[in-house]
């Protein structure tokens, strides 16, 4: 018995040992020469697996699409491109151990990713003192970008769209008073209704807010709550499944109110998963036009591949491995290295299928809006980007 | 006042689902003996067999209800071979390592062969809200909170029949007092367990169905958090005692609720844990008057 | 594998010697900061189900929450270090107290209990403490967690890089274990011991069960107190998501892998277990259906785990003794 439990051990270790052994030898190969490489290698943080998992299958199916299509066109100065995604589990920890794997690897050109917010934040840190960039096709919390030269967003910022949303959903198109915010509780919550409230207090709205824990299920006794206030709109902030959850159990209690959405922008999936999709506000700043030839062909390219109705999100993605292409092309002849990336992308302009997309000095990008709404189980236009200067 | 009973009555609803997700739990761990983490993946089981009903047939309520009660009780079979049939005797970390293992295989496999998103259940029941007037007092009542509360208590009126007057129920009782004691009066314990297993999974599937109805999803991942609340209300009713636990369900429904109503959502579960603390200091049995079954 | 044993037990000086001289030179050797990473993962985990491996494995309490003390270590560690600029090296001691003290409240109530009921209780404080953690936002900063908590300074050198991290957690470790292995010879010890085996024979032998169980818990919340104050500057950014029953059960789960009651059964557990989770990382959710399919393989196989003792009560083997005699039992 004493035995045959110490050959467990000994072969247990060994494996471990072999393990290590084998992801050092890896980790060191592919270690190599960069500058004159064929290929250049991205690394992609997306959370595959958890509860953001819909999203990180989006980015990956994004930046994949956009490489294959560089790629076939002959690739970038000559340059092929590649990316490998890895999972973040839409977790902080587990995503800056991911980021570190990727500064650690001298291959890896820029880390494309993650998600969210508060995970782009919390690899802030290392991505500085590696001197590597991270464009997150995502992060929209304002005080993201500017914690380092190496952090960009393409999102655009929530002291963009909230107030946004304030200024031109809630006082100009719906001339709403008094407004009930019920929102999730994280970096991105936080932040969106911070941005809000300078702005609805301004426009002297009244605001009551609630406030959840991610994962929460429950939200009847938050609407018979909010209901005895008696508000004018319903305003959600979140981006996740908890949107159509509570606007279908302010529905089921009967309560006859408009819906008003910050962060799920126009999904598709959004629109089955609530009871009456008709009554809901969203800002975008991006829509997916059937008159628009690129974009409906992008979409259903996007669909064959996924499975899925694409949303802002692996747009924005996919917009991603353009802008470093971009970077790339206009280093030229030069050395690319980690540093060279940085600062061409931080010169660049450029115009993505998601619209034009130019870096402010914090390495984020302004974005406008329109408001969108539901007819019909699709998503239209209610008031184009003209409306916040009419 | 309007306002702490219109939230009375969404903790009495709330605590309707935690009730029969307690039922089930405490069929279970008084057959079986032991503790299992697995029972919040069976409801998601449950829920999901309603679901594709759901896709297929259209709107059949008690089909789908008859799909999540088989589609758990299937599972209940498997668990019970897995994690218990062998470990009846043995100390009980095993069992129970070996369920939350298994809670692990069932959410990872879910995730992959029903895929990662949150799918929708939509107009199951139709969106009617009664009006009552108790005086100046305005109540809300959902037609979907009436439905699910009578469910409730059909069930456990079933199962307190089932439990009293058949042959079967007897056998089940007996053995979760005392299994020694059982199989001396001729009762396959082993049989007898297993069946009490797979009833609790299925109940348990039921409550999967009524919750994705209640909040009009299905997910891969949707069973961890009730599973906790499941196995906080049984323990509040003392693990083996049908009756109590669905007390201690109704108690924690409530208990959330009222919490919420007077401080902030955020706190849901400190209500829900704090309070059972609080009674397990109080009485180490739960509610139950005399000393329950050691498990 | 006798004669590694006696060899041991010759030249035990030598084995430490080297043991010492091998793990000094580690950092140096391997370059990739990655795999340094992970190592000091695994020594994190290793003492992390050291400390559970104190409650659970030696004397026979089943605590599942483990994750809560964890918790209030790297709590105090950030808030103190982020907010106050305290140094973390008196922080280390002082989160371990904390989660000490804590480890007692939680502690009294399961004096009364046993079984399930102690499990939901300790599971139940693990949850208690993480939501206070998420929502008491002005020490912890609730939702959004603590970031860039400030790395360890010793005498002006900022210890980032995960090869001076390294040293912290050998430390940790190596104390963790020596002190342990003092704790167990000596009369504590040996009472919790016979609490795990038979508690009705230990208090009929005087043995003070309900003080016995009380220091236990306050030892065992100690440690994970102390490397969860080691923890949160190494991750550099801790939320309350990363304190929940999931990383308990993990804990537990790699206790029970490497052998409960056992000083050497949780570091392998923890090696085992980080080690398969990340090598298979790029296999997405299938590999915690691996991980899954071990932990049920491993209970069915040998449930004292791979270094356990197979005549321990943890084995079932005193069980299957009993059952034996009663013979054809088996309906």
């Amino acid at each position: 018995m004493k035995k045959k439990r110490m050959l467990a051990v000994a072969a247990l270790s060994m494996t471990a040992v072999l393990m290590t052994a084998c992801s050092g030898g890896s980790g060191s190969s592919t270690g190599g020469g960069s500058g004159e490489a064929s290929t250049i290698k991205l690394g992609g943080l997306a959370p595959l697996t958890g509860n953001y998992a819909e999203y990180g299958k989006g980015f990956q199916i994004g930046w994949q699409m956009a490489i294959d299509e560089i790629n076939a066109a002959g690739g970038v100065n000559g340059h092929k491109l590649e990316i490998e995604v890895k999972d973040t589990q839409g977790d902080a920890v587990v995503s800056s151990n991911m980021a570190t794997n990727f500064a650690e690897d001298e291959s890896v050109m820029a880390i494309l990713g993650d998600f969210t917010s508060g995970a782009c934040k919390a690899n802030a840190e290392i991505v500085d003192r590696y001197g590597i960039v991270q464009l997150s096709p995502t992060a929209s919390a304002p005080d993201y970008a500017n914690m380092s030269k190496y952090c960009f967003s393409i999102m655009g910022r929530q002291d963009g769209e909230a107030p946004y949303l304030a200024r031109y959903i809630l006082d100009k198109y719906l001339g709403a008073k008094k407004i009930a915010v019920i929102r999730v509780d994280s970096d991105w919550g936080l932040s969106c209704y911070e941005n809000f409230l300078p702005t609805a207090e301004e426009l002297g709205m009244e605001v009551t807010v609630e406030k959840y824990a991610s994962g929460e299920k429950d939200f009847s006794s938050l609407i018979t709550k909010m209901r005895s206030v008696n508000p004018d709109v319903l305003v959600v902030m979140d981006q996740g499944d908890s949107v159509a959850a509570i606007f279908n159990q302010a529905d089921a209690a009967g309560w006859d109110i408009q819906h008003v959405a910050l962060g799920p922008g126009t999904s598709e999936q959004l629109i089955g998963q609530l009871t009456t999709p008709d009554n809901l506000i969203v800002t975008s700043p991006f829509f997916f036009d059937e008159n628009d030839e690129t974009l409906t062909k992008w979409s259903s390219t996007f669909q064959e591949q996924s499975g899925f109705a694409p949303t802002i999100h692996p747009a924005c993605a996919y917009d991603t491995v353009y802008l470093i292409k971009n970077a790339i092309e206009r280093i030229g002849d030069g050395e690319i290295t980690r540093d060279a990336i940085q600062q061409a992308l931080d010169q660049s302009e450029n115009t993505g299928i998601t619209g034009a997309l130019n870096f402010t000095e914090d390495g984020d990008i302004v974005r406008n809006y329109m408001i969108c709404g539901v007819e019909n189980g699709k998503w239209v236009v209610l008031e184009g980007f003209d409306y916040a200067n009419e | 006042m309007e306002y702490f009973l219109n939230q009375l009555v969404n903790g009495l609803c709330q605590g309707a689902i935690y009730a029969l997700m307690a039922i089930g739990y405490s069929v279970i761990v008084g057959v079986v003996g032991m503790v299992t983490f697995t029972y919040g993946e069976i409801m998601m089981i449950g829920a999901f067999s309603a679901y594709y009903i759901f896709q297929a047939f259209g709107n059949n309520l008690p089909l789908a209800i008859l799909a999540a009660f088989t589609g758990s009780f299937v599972i209940g079979i498997i668990v019970y071979k897995l994690c218990y049939e062998k470990f009846f005797n043995a100390p009980r970390h095993i069992s129970l390592l070996c369920t939350i293992g298994i809670s692990m295989l069932i959410k990872n496999l879910a995730q992959i062969v029903f895929g990662p998103e949150t799918k929708p259940v939509l107009d199951i029941i139709e969106n009617r809200t009664f009006t009552i007037m108790l005086g100046s007092v305005r109540l809300d009542i959902k037609l979907l909170q009436i439905v699910v509360i009578l469910l409730v208590i059909v069930l456990a009126g079933t199962l307190t029949l089932f439990f009293n007057k058949t042959k079967w129920g007897i056998a089940l009782r007996a053995v979760s007092q005392n299994k020694d004691a059982a199989y001396l009066m001729g009762i396959n314990v082993k049989r007898t367990a297993l069946i009490g297993n797979c009833i609790g999974s299925g109940l348990g599937g039921v409550a999967g169905i009524l919750l994705s109805i209640y909040y009009y999803s299905v997910s891969a991942t949707m069973g961890g958090a009730y599973s906790m609340k499941a196995f906080a209300a049984s323990v509040l009713g003392g693990l083996v005692d049908i009756r109590f636990s669905a007390l201690g369900g109704l108690c924690i429904g409530i208990i959330e609720n009222l919490g919420i109503a007077v401080s902030a959502a955020t706190f849901r579960d400190v209500f829900a844990f704090g309070f059972l603390i609080l009674v397990l200091l109080i009485r180490p049995q739960g509610f139950v008057s005399k000393k329950g079954v050691r498990v | 594998m006798e004669k590694a044993k006696d060899f041991y037990e010759k030249h035990k000086l030598i084995v430490y010697l080297i043991l010492f001289a091998v793990s000094l030179v580690v950092p140096f050797v391997i370059e990739q900061a990655l795999i340094l990473r992970y190592i000091c993962t695994i020594m994190m985990y290793a003492t992390l189900a050291g400390s559970l491996n104190v409650i659970n494995g030696y004397s026979g309490q089943t605590c599942l929450g483990q994750a809560g003390f964890f918790c209030i270590g790297a709590y105090t560690c950030a808030a103190l270090t982020k907010n106050f600029g305290v140094s973390f090296w008196i922080v280390l001691p002082l989160a371990g107290i904390l989660a000490a003290l804590v480890g007692l409240l939680v502690s009294l109530p399961t004096l009364k209990l046993s079984g399930i009921y102690l499990s939901i209780v300790t599971l139940g404080a693990s949850e208690i403490i993480r939501i206070i953690a998420q929502t008491w936002t002005p020490v912890t900063g609730g939702a959004l967690g603590i970031k860039q908590i400030p790395y360890p300074n010793l005498f002006g050198l900022e210890l980032f890089r995960p090869k001076y991290y390294y040293f912290i957690f050998l430390i940790i470790g190596v104390l963790f274990l020596f002190i342990t292995s003092r704790v167990l010879r000596s009369r504590v010890g040996r009472a919790w011991m016979a609490i795990r085996e038979d508690q009705v024979a230990a208090k009929s032998l005087g043995v003070e069960t309900s003080r016995c169980k009380c220091t236990n818990f306050m030892y065992g919340a100690f440690w994970a107190g102390i490397i969860g104050a080691a923890y949160a500057p190494f991750v550099n950014y801790i939320e309350s998501s990363q304190f929940t029953t999931d990383t308990g059960f993990n804990v537990l789960a790699m206790v029970v892998i490497g052998g409960q009651g056992t000083l050497l059964g949780p570091i392998i557990g923890s090696a085992i277990v980080t080690i398969l989770t990340e090598t298979l990382r790029f296999l997405e959710n299938w590999r915690y259906v691996i991980y899954a399919i071990i932990i049920i393989l491993m209970m069915w196989v040998r449930p004292q785990g791979l270094l356990g003792a197979s005549d321990s009560i943890l084995a079932g083997g005193k069980i299957r003794r009993k059952e034996k005699e009663q013979g054809g039992k088996k309906a």
